[in-house]
């Protein structure tokens, strides 16, 4: 077996400090965003490189990148000299380990088999059980030495897990350790844990890219602090040299709060939610929204607002609480209710919940007024082509013709699309989790003036948003959401960068 | 290969309109194509082919498939599968028979009754891949063999026989010199084509096979459309039964016996994708004439009967094949148009922040080097 070139780079002994792996002016688009865009650090030996930035800043399509799951558009990535290649064997190989999100653990596999995925020792095809064993037992007895190699890997807490993953890096003589957002599923005792096995790895010369959204736990671990925006490199510095103040401040920018809206007269309350609870997501929340209001439901991925919106739209079912639209009280579990009484969705996840991606622009347009343009069941061509005029025209999509599959159109006028079928109904509420998420900064804007216009025509708006410049700019009101619960309310003349984050990051 | 040449001679007006009609153009012409050539390879092998009678009698074949076929279609469009039609076509062979026969009701009634149990285990086997959320695979196949036991139940294992003359005369019956059977295959034909394309609940098909999230989420109540695609493949296959003890004059516990990868396989050579949301009943038949065409062919060449089965296994192997290569090309096709696209609006997006950096200062950078 002929060694691979970079083996050479990863069995020499880093002194702490030596720069391990350089990301070089790398940049990446996807279609109608920049998902990163010139941006360089380096890994270096024995260093805890925190990466933060607001949801969308790019640490995930950087990390991917590192990992070797995407291919940069510009600037490249070399490993001890060497380019890296997009693919993730080649990471393995040039001793890049990735702890993503979620596990990458075979579940009917053993924690020693999993450790050994893909190089078990073997001759003639054959497992060696013993040696096996013994390589998954060294990397064990590094990072979890309570945890039996035989267990299989279904059985593991998610911070075994973990940890097993981890161990597995360890086995490959990885230099670099990845860990996209390791804590989030765990306890405060095994974020000590895990700290103690990071510190150890540190001390041994691993070069360590940790992201994480908890400003505490990145003081509490961090060497370097890398701060993302909008796809750009804002700055990475010593942590002693920065405070989470700072930390903040370089996450949110100067000079983005531009106010667009003016104060206007509200209506009645349109919505009203009370102490709605959905075990494990959603925990006793209430809330109203009137007409002409924009609520901006903020706070971190994975808070509970989807899940929250998804309960008020009876996509999901809920234990607790009462919707009432105008005073009528919602059934629970029940879309078709929700749109009755008069609300529209625009789903956070465009391709996977709110587009039919072979059918074409006109038919997805106008499949929330299907009852309407169908008198007894059969389409009528005149009252199709009127319910398209309304959804289409009033949000400007823009299309060779509307007989063309929607997956044609860019993700801007897609989202239009969404929301003009919508608007097709005319409805009182409108949920739009997300609605500016991966598409152009033109298209955003359009898509901003439409839900001001909207409000003012006095349609009431819950708009779930992560994107700081849009949540200032738009709300009256703004509900902070962590972990199930409201656990801010901030009016419009209070509301600033810094209040909501560290509401959202606190605690 | 026919597919390849329509979409390699039009990629510019591929690129700026009616993707989706070229799509179906491709689809079916090539369809066709095969059909054509097939039949002519035939008429230069076998004289008889060209004849009035064969070709009558190879779409007089076809009509059980067809109909039975198109019922299937509802299901497979809305992303299921139904393994039970030839169950339930025997089913109904028999109980269209029994009742009329032996429990003395009128013929019409008795039909009726048949058509009404077909349809409602189709009804059954919606609530059990909705309600129940059993994969339909499971849950049809469960169904096929309680089914066809049942048939057996009733008849005891044995053809009954003689069924009621109105069979035989509906059967034999002809208009304007064409039998009967193949103009009310393709009425149902033009039926179905109608209320897939032009009416609320054929949109509500598409729309749940193309995306059952982004169906439910703008109000379709998609658990109800795939219950009613299913209880339309039962009575589907329950008419099939009927057409089949005309056919053998005789209720037929043994009717239809493997007849639900007959029909899949004419769906899906049809154009019909298996993930759903796709496909058209024009296809459908298209496929079904592609699969009567072969055994046609089998039976004038005299290719030994034992061959039979290889013969249709490797046609519907080839139109499969035939079919991702098609699919392959349109995506690539769809790729390049999206990246033409995405390049205009990256030089479009340069533009203007080049105009904004003009105006304001760059944003301050730190990186390490």
């Amino acid at each position: 077996m002929t060694q691979h070139p970079r083996n050479a780079a990863k069995e020499t002994r880093l002194t702490a400090g030596t720069p391990i792996l350089f990301v070089d002016r790398v940049s990446k688009t996807f279609p109608g965003v920049i998902a990163l865009d010139d941006v360089s650090l380096n890994v270096r030996a024995g260093e805890v490189n925190a990466l933060v930035g607001e949801n969308g800043a790019g640490k995930s399509t950087l990390i991917k990148l590192m990992s070797g799951n995407y291919t940069p558009d510009g600037g490249e990535i070399t490993v001890g000299g060497h380019r890296l290649e997009a693919t993730p064997a080649d990471a393995h190989r040039a001793g890049i380990a990735t702890i993503h999100q979620e596990s990458h653990l075979v579940p009917n596999m053993t924690v020693a088999e999993n450790i050994m995925l893909g190089h078990w020792p073997a001759r003639y095809g054959i497992i060696n059980g013993r040696e096996q064993m013994r390589v998954a037992r060294a990397a064990i007895a590094r990072v979890a030495p309570d945890l039996s190699a035989d267990t299989l890997a279904h059985r593991l807490s998610p911070a075994e897990g973990q940890l097993v993953e981890i161990a597995r890096a360890i086995s490959e003589n990885s230099r670099v350790l990845i860990m996209d957002e390791p804590t989030t599923s765990l306890s405060g005792r095994e974020i000590d844990q895990l700290f103690a096995v990071v510190r150890e790895l540190k001390a041994q010369g691993m070069g360590i890219v940790f992201v994480s959204h908890w400003l505490e736990e990145v003081f509490a671990i961090a060497d370097r602090v890398t701060v993302l925006r909008d796809g750009r490199l804002i700055g990475s510095e010593p942590a002693a040299a920065l405070d989470p103040g700072k930390v903040i401040q370089m996450m949110v920018g100067r000079g983005v709060a531009q106010v667009t809206t003016s104060a206007h007269p509200l209506g009645d309350t349109v919505l009203k939610v009370s102490n709605l609870t959905r075990t494990g997501v959603v925990d006793d929340v209430s809330l109203a929204v009137r007409a002409g209001e924009i609520v901006t439901l903020a706070g971190l991925v994975g808070a509970g607002r989807t899940e929250l919106a998804n309960c008020i739209f009876g996509v999901d079912p809920y234990e607790a609480g009462v919707v009432e639209m105008a005073g009528q009280r919602l059934r629970p579990g029940n879309p078709r209710a929700a749109i009755d009484a008069g609300i529209g969705l625009v789903p956070e996840d465009r391709r996977n919940q709110a587009l039919i991606t072979n059918l074409s622009v006109s038919t997805n347009a106008t499949l929330a007024v299907l009852d309407q343009i169908a008198p007894h069941g059969v389409l009528s061509a005149k009252r199709e082509a009127e319910a398209l005029a309304v959804a289409t025209q009033s949000v400007k999509v823009k299309m060779a013709s509307a007989d063309v599959p929607i997956s044609t159109l860019s993700g801007g006028n897609q989202q239009k699309v969404v929301l003009g079928r919508w608007l097709a109904r005319n409805p009182k509420l409108l949920i739009l989790d997300e609605p500016t998420k991966g598409i152009d900064i033109g298209s955003k804007a359009e898509i901003n003036e439409i839900i001001v216009r909207l409000a003012r025509e006095g349609t009431a708006i819950l708009l779930i948003s992560s994107e700081m410049p849009e949540v200032l700019s738009l709300s009256d009101r703004v509900l902070v959401m962590r972990s199930g619960r409201i656990v801010g309310e901030i009016k419009r003349e209070n509301l600033s960068a810094e209040v909501v984050i560290a509401l959202a990051t606190s605690g | 290969m026919m597919g390849q040449k329509t979409h390699a001679e039009q990629p510019e007006s591929a690129r700026t309109e009616g993707n989706s009609r070229v799509l179906d153009a491709i689809q079916s012409l090539g369809l066709l194509g095969v059909i054509l050539i097939g039949g002519l390879l035939l008429s230069f092998a076998s004289p008889v082919f060209f004849s009035r009678i064969n070709i009558e009698n190879l779409l007089f074949a076809s009509t059980i498939i067809a109909v039975v076929a198109m019922g299937q279609a509802f299901v497979i469009l809305v992303a299921g599968i139904d393994l039970a039609v030839g169950a339930v076509l025997a089913l109904a062979s028999v109980l269209g028979v029994v009742l009329a026969t032996k429990a003395g009701l009128p013929v019409g009634l008795a039909a009726l009754l048949a058509l009404a149990a077909g349809t409602g285990i189709g009804l059954i086997n919606g609530l059990a891949v909705t309600v129940l959320r059993l994969p339909a695979l499971i849950a049809t196949l469960a169904m096929m063999s309680i089914t066809r036991g049942v048939a057996y139940l009733i008849s005891d294992g044995r053809n009954i026989a003689p069924v009621p003359s109105v069979y035989v005369d509906i059967q034999g019956s002809r208009l304007f010199g064409v039998p009967m059977v193949i103009i009310l295959t393709v009425l149902l034909g033009v039926l179905a084509h109608f209320v897939l394309t032009r009416t609320r609940f054929g949109r509500e098909i598409y729309a749940t096979g193309g995306n059952a999230v982004a169906a439910r989420l703008a109000g379709i109540r998609t658990n109800r459309v795939i219950v009613i695609a299913y209880m339309i493949s039962g009575f589907a296959a329950a008419l099939g039964g009927l057409m089949i003890t005309a056919r053998l004059e005789a209720g037929a516990a043994t009717a239809g016996f493997g007849y639900e990868l007959t029909v899949i396989s004419a769906v899906v050579i049809g154009g019909v994708s298996l993930f759903g949301g796709e496909g058209r009943i024009m296809g459908v038949l298209l496929g079904v004439i592609l699969l009567g065409l072969v055994q046609n062919a089998v039976n004038l060449l005299n290719v030994p009967p034992n061959y039979d089965y290889v013969v249709s296994g490797a046609v519907i192997a080839a139109a499969a094949t035939l079919d991702v290569y098609r699919r392959r090309l349109v995506e690539s096709g769809l790729r390049r148009r999206t990246m033409t696209i995405r390049r205009e609006k990256a030089q479009s997006r340069d533009a203007a922040q080049t105009r904004d950096a003009a105006q304001s200062a760059p944003p301050t950078r730190t990186g390490q080097t």
